[in-house]
């Protein structure tokens, strides 16, 4: 890949939608910058997966994340690169103490050039954030923990 | 060579292609389903990743995925292994545009091949012989007297909507040729909204026979023999092997010559099967192409010392056939047994956990499996647990030594097909060379139920 200067390129084919743009993002380098995410909807699969993960049973990263009971993992919905801002240099979504609401993005995930916002399930506070800006995630990897607000 | 392949595939053909790869010296990476965390395919690989929950369409199908992962991985080619996205030119054609060597033929090769209609066309126009019948649609009575004609009896009419036996009709003289044509027009009207049928010569006792190939992306391909695979049930094969008893030296020069002359036209690159309908009387018909390597490949490597799949992956990476592989020589007789996780008699899937796990060894004796003892064994995926691949200097030879590796080999926990092998290496008729692709629905296998 690193020999195609990629500029833009777009892909379409049944429900499945590529957009390849400026080729500048590794898993092992470090965050660099890339264009301001648009939001693509990438076929129906990743539509549903963009859905709020289900919280099972967290992974043991998340074990070790305070040991409270209620605390909520958010995990990621699909194997991609992380970034904790909307473009390279912008403030974070969140951060650790932050106050979400549900549907609150709290992330993005690129997988295959496409930039897909994680939105959080659950309405409370940010306690632990597992991964770091440009790092590379698996299905299922706990991104965030959050303690939910008590229903009132 | 290639730095660092993705392998998308999981069980035994995971751990084939991660052997193919150690041995040439490239990375590897594993993808998996959240259902083979622990898979072995998982372990062995440089490294691993999940990429999506148990079902195989949230996982191993699902493309964006599988790249995505490619991607992050950095990986510069895939290998699809059998079934999951193998066969998907959709996949190839992603693969392409993400700058990824798909593993396999070109994508509008494997379109081809998919569309069984016109594949068997252009392997027709390129000289390979294919089932005789009717060009398309048999409109009327005058049109089906007329072909039945040329292609002599026994012949089916079938619908051309169908499936399932409806709307078809054997016809064994001519006598019986109009009242078929009717009642089948009929029936596909009926059953699938169409009365339009064709005409096709009737394959008594067929055996399944298919030719190995192996291309170049520099135009050359080359044939590596056959494999008889007639030993099926419900069109899966359960049992293989190299050279099939029916095929001489002179039929195997000619087919082989036909097919390699084909897929030159045609282009083709990657290993391949070519799958043949053997009729009574020794002729060979064209019924399909599987453009991916098979699960049946090993018993190839058996009797010509050939890797098949480092030769796919060397020439993917644009090496030239001639070097990869020079002259073929075929030796002694190779078969192979497919060990399947399910009831040997009803043939119903056995999911769960393998308690007690031993494999067989000795001469002339291979087993390609993932599985081990305290592996669970998923619902969700195929239930092939493990292959036994025995070689011997003749087929005699080659049924005992897999005779004996099937009663040394020990799985405790689940039900497998291990039993009902030593029956079909047993059959007097198997051992005679016998059979076809009915076999086991005669009464002395039905009757074990």
């Amino acid at each position: 890949m690193d020999k195609h200067g990629l500029e833009e390129f777009d892909y379409e084919r049944d429900n499945l939608h590529i957009r390849l743009k400026k080729h500048s993002l590794h898993a092992q380098g470090a965050f660099r910058p890339f264009p301001a995410p648009e939001i693509h909807v990438a076929g129906g699969s990743h539509s549903s997966q963009q859905a709020a993960p289900a919280a099972t049973a967290p992974r043991e990263a998340a074990a070790d994340a305070g040991r409270s009971d209620d605390l909520h993992v958010v995990k990621s919905p699909i194997v991609g690169t992380y970034y904790a801002s909307a473009s390279p240099g912008s403030e974070p979504f969140v951060a650790v103490g932050a106050h979400v609401e549900a549907g609150q993005v709290l992330c993005i995930i690129e997988a295959m050039k496409l930039m897909n916002e994680i939105e959080s399930d659950v309405a409370g506070e940010v306690v632990r954030i597992f991964v770091e800006n440009g790092q590379p995630v698996e299905y299922g990897e706990p991104l965030f923990g959050i303690h939910p607000h008590r229903k009132k | 060579m290639f730095r660092k392949i993705l392998i998308a595939n999981r069980g035994e053909i995971a751990l084939r292609i991660l052997t193919a790869c150690k041995e040439l010296g490239v990375r590897t990476v594993a993808i998996y389903s959240e259902a083979d965390r622990n898979a072995l395919h998982v372990r062995f690989a440089d490294e691993a990743i999940c990429i999506g929950p148990p079902r195989s369409s949230e996982s191993y199908l699902n493309i964006p995925s599988v790249i995505s992962a490619a991607e992050i991985a950095n990986v510069d080619a895939i290998h699809p292994g059998y079934g999951f996205l193998s066969e998907n030119a959709n996949f190839a054609e992603v693969c392409e545009a993400s700058h990824l060597t798909f593993i396999g033929p070109s994508p509008d090769t494997i379109r081809l091949m998919g569309e069984k209609d016109k594949a068997r066309q252009e392997m027709a126009a390129a000289g390979v012989p294919i089932i005789p019948g009717s060009p398309g649609i048999v409109p009327d009575e005058e049109a089906a007297r007329k072909i039945a004609t040329e292609i002599g009896y026994p012949l089916i009419v079938k619908a051309a909507e169908g499936g399932g036996g409806r709307g078809m009709r054997v016809v064994r003289e001519q006598g019986d040729l109009m009242p078929a044509f009717q009642t089948a027009r009929t029936e596909a009207e009926q059953a699938f909204g169409s009365p339009n049928v064709y005409i096709e010569k009737l394959i008594e006792r067929p055996r399944h026979i298919e030719f190995q190939v192996l291309g170049d992306r520099h135009g050359n391909v080359m044939h590596l023999g056959e494999r008889e695979c007639s030993i099926q049930r419900r069109h899966q094969k359960l049992l293989e092997e190299s050279p099939s008893t029916v095929v001489d030296t002179k039929t195997r020069k000619k087919i082989g010559d036909q097919v390699v002359k084909a897929l030159q036209k045609i282009g083709y690159f990657s290993a391949g099967t070519v799958e043949f309908l053997r009729e009574e009387s020794g002729k060979l018909y064209f019924i399909e192409m599987n453009a991916r390597i098979q699960v049946e490949h090993p018993v190839t490597e058996m009797v010509t010392g050939i890797d098949l799949v480092k030769s796919q992956i060397r020439v993917a990476a644009g090496e030239n056939l001639v070097d990869v592989v020079g002259p073929v020589e075929f030796r002694g007789h190779a078969i192979e047994c497919r060990i399947n996780a399910e009831d040997p008699v009803t043939f119903t899937p056995s999911a769960g956990r393998i308690t007690a796990f031993r494999v067989p060894g000795g001469p002339g004796i291979r087993v390609d499996t993932a599985a081990y003892a305290d592996a669970v064994i998923p619902p969700y995926y195929d239930s092939l647990i493990a292959k036994i691949i025995s070689h011997g200097h003749d087929r005699a030879e080659a049924i005992a030594r897999m005779y004996g590796a099937l009663g040394g080999f020990v799985v405790e926990g689940i039900k497998t097909t291990i039993p009902l092998h030593k029956r079909i290496l047993t059959d007097a008729d198997f051992v005679a060379g016998n059979f076809d692709t009915h076999f086991l629905e005669r009464s002395s296998f039905a009757a074990a139920k």
